[in-house]
């Protein structure tokens, strides 16, 4: 008994007395003041960045308080954390950060931390990568539970090939937030797509000699199976002085539509002179969104790739959206939504639609279509009932954002974010309440507070998923060795 | 009292351990810690002890990190290949006259870590030269003490003979299986062996002392080293009337940068300046890209190349200290402190790169002690030499450096005109050269144009077609003279019909110092 208490005490530590008042919140990394949290996530430890030699952190919630803190760090037991949530359900918790500097307690303003009454999906997943510029080694694609610190990985590249005959992989994308229907691609070494259907497992090869390039980025149809993809040819090129150090540009680039069952790609949009990609579809399957860039090359003698890195601040895309017949499997009304090139001299890139339909979420910035790697992307919304646009403060921050998603009861939002310092993408979450608006953005919770100053590879990619995916890493090894189908192409 | 002779042999071996490691190796074994990288702390632990060679691997890269200073990681790796051996006679019960047969396997271990040349920029399995010595130790240690359990359950006498190897093969495969895992123990597909070059290439010495001075801003001693390579080379031709001996790309490169940082760059012919691609026997395929081009860069103020460098060859080849530095060093003088701020609070867990790490991470409190820094001093005039343009090396960054310097438009610091110039003669850009030349000139009235550009001039005046009219300078006479010597020892050495290579070679020691030597006679420029 006496050992229990002990180590009782040792995880929790005296609150201590007499400690001096600080008029400012503490600064804590990473920054978990005055956000708005599902119930059922995994406990937001943290580290209190004040040059400290003990902190303690009291966190006061309805019906109790306990503490917690060694040295720089405060570390949530996941039992009593979920107690703490269960109970603050709605409601708030008020954290008193007290850190001992020089020997003497001071104790910080207190913060709160609102617990929505809203849950967030249980998982999500993304691509592991070093932010590197051409070379790669080791990528994943792995899926993390937000309910605790679990993290698996859904494939991993090095398990089929490394060196000359490595093979990139990305692009992973579900139907509706469910994984069995899913797919990610495989290019170089083994290359194709892993398509899940109903759980069934299949290798694909999407390119077929009528399109450009086999599919790259996807959006599965809600309820029919049905794949938009673009097709791009894509180049990157390096900044010998701009920060943002990279421009991944097209040269040209179209939209296909995939038929699962019948194996089929067909054309939905290869106009001239514009670069058409990131298709996303309505939660109903009736409308298409995508993004264009009007693009004219101007210089015959010139290779596009040439051209293109000229005039790469040319390139700015629009937001289209075209009505979808699931039936007929038709496209019509081709419409621009948000004229951003040409009235605000901006680009606009990775739509994504609320599950209700209300709401469509972007990323914007001055020009191109690779965001992640412009430091003044911003993540926007248009209300679609209204068509007016808004940029999400709340979620962004003086570096790029990129790739929002919504979690699939469409309260919360995920982000692609730099925030931190610039380099490494890290996924950021944020509150959407009923009233369609946007709270104060909070990083992905980890175990340890110091993880992603400590760990050198961006989550790109960040997607919702409400159950795991049950394909083993092996599974999909032994499917990647195998020659992939080829697709059919279909005349429209 | 009489000591054994196991201790003797083992005396012996230990000696001639520390004259082939820390006496006659240290500066590749410093070279191994800077390419090898451990961090304290479970994130760094997990995800070597996950994905790269398991535990081993992290206690070999720990291990590692004490070759910073040579003698040290060289001690415990001699410790631990001194257990081996009497490891060794004790599993085997080997008898003392028998007991050099116990050290075959410390003595190919030794071989192992003199054996990687240059393979130590290419290995891509963290904490490799320590990796063989703990996979047998653990195999021994394995053996030694399951031994006495499994003894007792053994009759058969043959068995009791055969059981040391057994349960050493049972470990090895234990090992393998679960603690390195195989496919990750990519070295051992990979490796040939170099062992000539660790031991007996000048210039791969050469290459990594000048690294580690131009590292640390030891300009001096970056040229005191190319010096000494060329009083080896010339020491060399007097004795044996060999061939030229050329030093590498790099070497070149790296003394350019230091002349160039002493405000000396126009002596750059002076000190040899026609590299050549390493030698080597059995070593990897070799790159600058992956050599030293990240520090390249960084010294000619190219920081976005030299970030992106350093992080190319950390996702190829796994992160190292000295990447890790390189882009702690990039994100400061780019003014990306936050990401500064990463990289050093990484280094600064380090045992011994934590005091650099400190030292820079001051500048992060202080804009003033940044900008004063020699660091910043040094390089912040080569950073503003253009404006932004998209542009990729594709792997060869001295061409890139030639092409981008020969090419400026404007070399509006008395730096960069030199920078400029020099490029231009050093890629034989004639065009270039003659443009900068005559900006120079207009630049500089009333002053005396450098010999070097005198010589540059003087030869590509006198072409056809020349952009550069003779008569709007005056040429030294002593420069003048001496390019009318050579033209007519090199009329003189045609007609009686030697081969070029000939000619080079008997115009080396009169001319050898000369841009027109290297413009005639030097046609191996070779990119890797």
């Amino acid at each position: 008994m006496g050992l229990i208490a002990l180590l009782a005490a040792c995880n929790h530590p005296d609150v201590p007395t007499g400690a001096q008042q600080e008029s400012r919140l503490p600064r804590i990394y990473p920054d978990y003041t005055e956000v708005t949290i599902p119930y059922n996530i995994c406990p937001l430890n943290f580290a209190v960045q004040e040059g400290a030699e003990e902190v303690v952190a009291n966190l006061k919630y309805p019906g109790g308080e306990l503490t917690y803190g060694k040295e720089q760090k405060v570390q949530i037991e996941e039992d009593e954390w979920k107690n703490i949530m269960k109970a603050s359900k709605g409601k708030s918790i008020e954290v008193d950060v007290y850190a001992k500097i020089a020997g003497t307690w001071k104790v910080f303003k207190p913060f709160n931390i609102y617990v929505a009454e809203d849950s967030i999906d249980h998982y999500i997943s993304y691509r592991v990568i070093q932010p590197s510029y051409v070379a790669y080694e080791r990528l994943s694609i792995n899926q993390r539970n937000l309910t605790n610190f679990d993290e698996r990985e859904i494939y991993s590249n090095m398990s089929v090939s490394t060196e000359s005959t490595g093979q990139c992989i990305n692009c992973h994308s579900y139907q509706n937030y469910r994984t069995d229907n899913m797919l990610f691609h495989m290019r170089q070494g083994f290359g194709g797509t892993m398509l899940v259907t109903h759980g069934e497992l299949r290798k694909i090869d999407l390119k077929t000699n009528e399109t450009l390039s086999a599919g790259v980025y996807p959006s599965w149809h809600p309820t029919k199976n049905l794949i938009a993809f673009s097709t791009n040819k894509t180049g990157q090129s390096f900044h010998t002085k701009d920060l943002n150090k990279i421009e991944v540009q097209d040269t040209e680039s179209d939209l296909i539509l995939y038929d699962v069952e019948k194996n089929e790609v067909s054309i939905i949009s290869e106009l001239d002179d514009e670069l058409e990609v990131f298709p996303t579809w309505s939660p109903d399957g009736k409308k298409l969104y995508f993004c264009s860039a009007h693009f004219e090359y101007k210089n015959d003698s010139l290779a596009k790739e040439t051209e293109m890195i000229q005039r790469y601040t040319e390139v700015k895309y629009d937001l289209y959206c075209a009505d979808f017949n699931p039936e007929t499997k038709e496209f019509s009304n081709l419409e621009k939504i948000y004229n951003a090139a040409d009235s605000l001299g901006q680009s606009v890139t990775l739509p994504r639609v609320s599950p209700d339909g209300r709401y469509l979420l972007f990323a914007q910035a001055e020009y191109g279509c690779f965001h992640v790697w412009h430091a003044d992307a911003d993540i926007y919304m248009m209300d679609l009932a209204t068509r007016k646009v808004q940029k999400l403060d709340a979620v962004n921050s003086p570096r790029s954002e990129s790739y929002p998603s919504w979690s699939s009861n469409g309260r919360w939002i995920m982000v692609d974010s730099r925030r931190d310092d610039g380099n490494y993408t890290r996924p950021v979450l944020a509150y959407f309440d009923k009233s369609g608006k946007a709270h104060k953005a909070f990083a992905l919770p980890q175990k340890d507070p110091y993880f992603n100053t400590f760990f050198l590879r961006s989550f790109n990619r960040p997607e919702f998923m409400i159950e795991p995916v049950t394909i083993t890493p092996q599974e999909f090894a032994k499917k990647a060795k195998e020659d992939a189908v080829p697709a059919k192409y279909a005349r429209r | 009292m009489r000591i054994q002779i196991k201790y003797i042999y083992l005396s012996a071996f230990i000696i001639v351990a520390y004259i082939l490691l820390p006496v006659m190796n240290a500066d590749y074994l410093y070279t191994i810690q800077d390419n090898n990288v451990f961090i304290s702390g479970h994130t760094f632990m997990m995800d070597v002890v996950d994905h790269q060679g398991g535990w081993g691997s992290w206690i070999a890269c720990y291990l590692t990190q004490f070759f910073y200073h040579p003698w040290l990681g060289s001690t415990i790796l001699i410790a631990l290949w001194a257990l081996i051996y009497l490891l060794t006679l004790q599993l085997f019960n080997i008898k003392d006259k028998y007991s050099p047969l116990a050290l075959i396997l410390p003595l190919l271990l030794l071989f192992n870590v003199l054996d990687y040349g240059y393979w130590i920029y290419y290995a891509k399995t963290p904490g490799f030269p320590f990796l063989p010595t703990l996979i047998l130790l653990f195999c021994l240690l394995f053996a030694l003490l399951l031994l006495p359990l499994l003894r007792r359950t053994q009759h058969g006498k043959w068995l009791n003979e055969l059981l040391p190897v057994e349960l050493c093969m049972l470990a090895g495969a234990i090992t393998l299986i679960f603690i390195f895992p195989p496919q990750q123990i990519n070295i051992l597909n990979n490796h040939r062996p170099s062992f000539l070059t660790t031991l007996s290439d000048k210039n791969f010495k050469h290459e990594m002392r000048m690294y580690r001075a131009l590292d640390e801003f030891r300009y001096d001693d970056v040229i005191k080293e190319m010096e000494a390579y060329e009083k080896e080379a010339s020491a060399s031709r007097k004795e044996s009337e060999a061939d030229i001996d050329f030093p590498t790309n790099l070497m070149v490169i790296y003394k350019n940068i230091a002349l160039m940082q002493t405000g000396r760059l126009d002596r750059m012919f002076e000190l040899n300046n026609c590299g050549t691609i390493p030698k080597q026997n059995n070593g990897p395929e070799i790159h600058i890209s992956q050599l030293g081009s990240a520090l390249i860069y960084y010294q000619f103020g190219q920081m976005n190349f030299a970030f992106r460098r350093a992080m190319e060859s950390a996702v190829k080849y796994g992160l190292s200290f000295r990447n890790l530095k390189m882009m702690a060093r990039t994100a400061l003088m780019n003014r990306e402190f936050d990401m500064a701020e990463k990289y050093l609070s990484m280094l600064k867990t380090s045992t011994f790169h934590r005091e650099w790490a400190k030292e820079h991470e001051r500048w992060l409190m202080s804009s003033t002690d940044f900008l004063q820094s020699m660091e910043y001093q040094t390089l912040a005039p080569l950073m503003h030499d253009d404006a932004n343009t998209l542009d990729d090396d594709h792997g060869l960054c001295d061409r890139f450096l030639l092409q981008h310097f020969a090419e400026l438009p404007q070399a509006n610091t008395p730096l960069l005109e030199d920078v400029a110039l020099c490029m231009s003669l050093w890629a034989k850009n004639d065009y270039a050269f003659c443009v900068h030349f005559y900006d120079y000139a207009h630049a500089h009235p009333e002053e005396t144009i450098p010999h070097l550009y005198q010589e540059a001039a003087i030869l590509l005046g006198t072409a056809e077609n020349s952009p550069i009219e003779m008569n709007d300078f005056r040429f030294d006479p002593l420069v003048s003279d001496k390019f009318n010597r050579f033209v007519s020892t090199y009329n003189t050495l045609l007609q009686q019909g030697l081969s070029e290579k000939e000619m080079g070679k008997r115009m080396w020691e009169p001319f050898g110092s000369t841009f027109w030597w290297y413009y005639y006679f030097y046609t191996d420029f070779t990119l890797y």
